[in-house]
């Protein structure tokens, strides 16, 4: 703006000037004409009066350099002229000065000089002989003059212009100064030229519109964040070049990766073939899914593809993870495929005695025995199937059980009683330790508890073996330790101990007898009071089982 | 908005990181072999993509140089990624050679000793742990391959002996040798892993292991 505004005014004041100059140029021009035609004037006048006194003779004495004096005769004829030979010269009678200084006693003429042919000023004096005397000058002197006055004038010029592209520079800068201050982000705020301000008021509302819809964009960006950050699903979103272009933190735990890969490649979170082929079809434009594995993790992925066009321009990954789901259903397979496994096998026994039996080729006395061993598996069957319905009730958790305050000593001496008959088969000391302690719980869980949990302590013990119950009040909670001295669990297995018909050791289970759900239902029935389990064991020392019940029932 | 030479840069990238999780596929797929798994086809099909992906690969790097004249980082990428393809190359063609093999061990897999899937496990791990260094760029886990070999020569060692006291016990001499040529094989894609795993110590750092004492000299 500057420099155009400085372009603009120098331009401006170099046409006004050279526009100046020759006007002045052609004013003085004019003067040093009509100057020149004075001075032929008072020449002639000069001159008329020395001939007349003294005749032809005055002119030749002369030494006349600047202009040209020529005396005519009445009769046209040159007598004298100082710059061309006067015998030579024609006949000057029709010319328009001597025809002027004939009528009226001066004449005065401006044409091309038939003789030096040049353009000429005359100037024609009658005198009293009627003779006329004639001085002229070229017009040349007059160009003469003014062309001598040009390289000043030039010289004039160029200061002139220099001084004003100075002054043009220093006022563009000053008009432009306050517009380059303007503050626009408070446009509404300045003080400046009027032809300024609708565009300053444009500015403020643009600028209004533009905050708000900045504001708006990132409202939504971080209601976008929010809503990602907050899913439990992973969400990634990449381009059709696979690579990352954002991604929630659920995406980085998932993969296990410490800081966001966004703008690398996603083949850098996981490059196993399922994924890749996942991956590559998706960007062709197909859905689909895959069930990945990361370490011990199952991730479901479903890949959507995002097209434009009719073309595939990225795809969108929501992950979830599915670990849970994943070991529930193997869980609830693997409970399906033990329960029918369980219950065959007792069946298997029962059908196959009842099967002798009825072909008749059992004898007599024999049929009291197989009829025991029919009784016996039958009893088996029955106590699993029971086992299995504490267990799918305490699962469902919704059975109207009454909540009472018991003693929880009395409960474990009531189950120490029912056990005393087996431990003295199998040589097991029992021991109770504690007092009289309160509990709110339900009375038929807590039961079922303890007698697994001794009964486990008893069948799993060695000859001369000890077991006790350890019941001691805490603050807000009652802890029943059951110690043995038997034969331990395995490190390995500490974990899965309580899981459905889990055994440690799968060979013996059928001479141990139980339907391997005791300890199964130890882990329901005390999340189901909302207590919690612990288990210390080592091989051939034997195991403790901790049972930590809240005092006042659980917290709903 | 990324330039076509980044793009190229990004596609050699992935291509690579593919090549990779096909070479961690193939020997995978062959140790399984050695133990008794009936997968040589899948072996040398994986090998075949494996070559195949090699050319791709050496095309993109060639066009890149020819056509991008890169300098700096980016041609010690590309530099790294041809060399790294080779020695891709042969862990495919050593995993199906172990597939090969592996026709001549199944039936007697009782007398494999445990030594040789310690060391298939170990070599395993270490290509993909080379794999991964590329993948993430992480120069403490390329250190961490490279001294792993040491591990996996031991182990061949190891298996060494064991098969000649093997032999020496009336173990079938044919199938001892064979074993024993399997642990070579895995030996050697130990080696092949460490020179992936120079190679991206090398696109990082630009200095590769094998020249540091030349650049010392200077």
């Amino acid at each position: 703006m500057t420099k155009k505004i400085f372009k603009s005014s120098i331009l401006a004041s170099v046409i006004v000037l050279i526009f100046g100059m020759a006007c002045v140029l052609g004013v003085l021009y004019q003067y040093f004409g009509e100057q020149i035609n004075g001075e032929l004037k008072k020449e002639a006048e000069y001159l008329s009066y020395g001939v007349e006194m003294e005749g032809e003779k005055y002119l030749e004495q002369i030494d006349e350099q600047d202009s040209r004096i020529t005396y005519i005769d009445e009769n046209g004829n040159v007598l004298y002229d100082s710059m061309a030979d006067e015998e030579n010269m024609e006949n000057h009678k029709d010319r328009e000065e001597f025809l002027e200084a004939e009528e009226t006693g001066f004449g005065q003429a401006e044409r091309m000089s038939d003789t030096l042919s040049e353009r000429t000023l005359y100037y024609a004096v009658r005198l009293s002989d009627n003779s006329v005397l004639r001085v002229s000058s070229t017009q040349d002197s007059v160009l003469t003059l003014t062309l001598q006055l040009i390289p000043p004038t030039l010289g004039i010029l160029v200061i002139l212009i220099i001084l004003s592209g100075i002054f043009a520079s220093k006022i563009a800068s000053h008009i432009v100064e306050p517009i380059n201050s303007l503050d626009l982000e408070h446009p509404a705020d300045n003080d400046v030229y009027e032809e300024v301000a609708p565009l300053l008021s444009k500015i403020h509302k643009q600028s209004g519109q533009i905050r708000n819809q900045l504001e708006e964009a990132r409202r939504n960006q971080e209601e976008f964040r929010i809503i990602t950050e907050n899913m439990q699903e992973g969400l990634l979103v990449i381009d059709a070049y696979t690579m990352i272009l954002s991604g929630n933190s659920s995406v980085w735990k998932m993969f296990q990766v410490w800081e966001p890969k966004i703008g690398e490649s996603v083949y850098s979170l996981d490059r196993t073939e399922d994924f890749r082929k996942l991956i590559e079809r998706v960007l062709e434009g197909e859905h689909g899914s895959v069930l990945l594995r990361i370490d011990s993790e199952f991730i479901h992925l479903i890949a959507n593809p995002v097209s434009r066009d009719g073309k595939t321009v990225g795809a969108v990954l929501v992950l979830m993870n599915e670990t849970e789901k994943v070991q529930r259903e193997n869980l609830r397979r693997e409970f399906s495929a033990n329960v029918s496994h369980e219950l065959k096998t007792p069946l298997t026994s029962i059908s196959g005695y009842a099967e002798i039996i009825q072909g008749g080729l059992v004898k007599e006395e024999d049929i009291k025995g197989f009829a025991g061993r029919i009784y016996k598996e039958a009893q088996r069957l029955i106590q699993l199937v029971e086992d299995t319905i504490k267990i799918s009730q305490l699962d469902e958790g919704a059975n109207p059980y009454e909540w009472e305050n018991i003693d929880v000593y009395q409960v474990a001496k009531e189950v120490c009683g029912n056990l005393k008959d087996i431990a003295l088969k199998k040589n097991v000391h029992l021991f109770i330790e504690g007092h009289k302690t309160m509990c709110r719980t339900v009375r038929p869980i807590l039961e079922e508890i303890l007698y697994n949990l001794c009964d486990n302590g008893i069948k799993y013990n060695k000859d001369d073996g000890t077991m006790s119950i350890h019941i001691t009040e805490e603050e807000e909670n009652v802890r029943i330790v059951v110690k043995d001295n038997g034969i331990g669990i395995p490190r390995e297995d500490i974990n899965r101990v309580f899981e459905r018909f889990y055994r440690v050791d799968k060979s013996h289970s059928r001479e141990i007898g139980g339907t391997g759900l005791g300890l199964s239902i130890v882990k329901h029935g005390v999340t189901f009071l909302g207590g919690s389990t612990g288990l210390v064991s080592e091989v051939g020392k034997g195991s403790e089982f901790t049972v930590i019940l809240p005092k006042d029932g659980k917290k709903e | 908005m990324a330039t076509r030479f980044e793009r190229q840069l990004e596609e050699l990238h992935v291509q690579m990181i593919t090549m990779g999780s096909l070479c961690e596929k193939v020997i995978t797929l062959s140790a399984k072999t050695i133990e008794g798994e009936d997968c040589v086809k899948e072996v040398f099909d994986t090998d075949k993509e494996i070559d195949a992906k090699e050319r791709e690969i050496e095309t993109l790097c060639m066009r890149l140089l020819l056509h991008q004249q890169p300098v700096a980082g980016d041609l010690r990428e590309i530099s790294a990624a041809l060399r790294m393809i080779s020695d891709m190359e042969r862990i495919g063609d050593q995993a199906a050679d172990i597939a090969d093999l592996s026709r001549f061990i199944d039936k007697n897999c009782a007398q494999i000793p445990d030594e040789i899937k310690k060391m298939v496990e170990q070599t395993v791990h270490m290509v993909t742990e080379s794999v991964d260094s590329f993948v993430k760029s992480d120069i403490n886990l390329c250190r961490k391959v490279i001294s792993d070999d040491d591990k996996v020569d031991e182990a061949f060692n190891k298996i060494k002996e064991e098969l000649a006291s093997l032999i020496h016990n009336n173990m079938d001499v044919k199938v001892g040798l064979d074993l024993l040529m399997a642990a070579k094989y895995m030996e050697r894609i130990g080696d092949h892993a460490v020179n992936i795993a120079e190679w991206v110590e090398y696109s990082i750092t630009g200095v590769h292991r094998n020249n540091e004492h030349q650049l010392g000299g200077n």
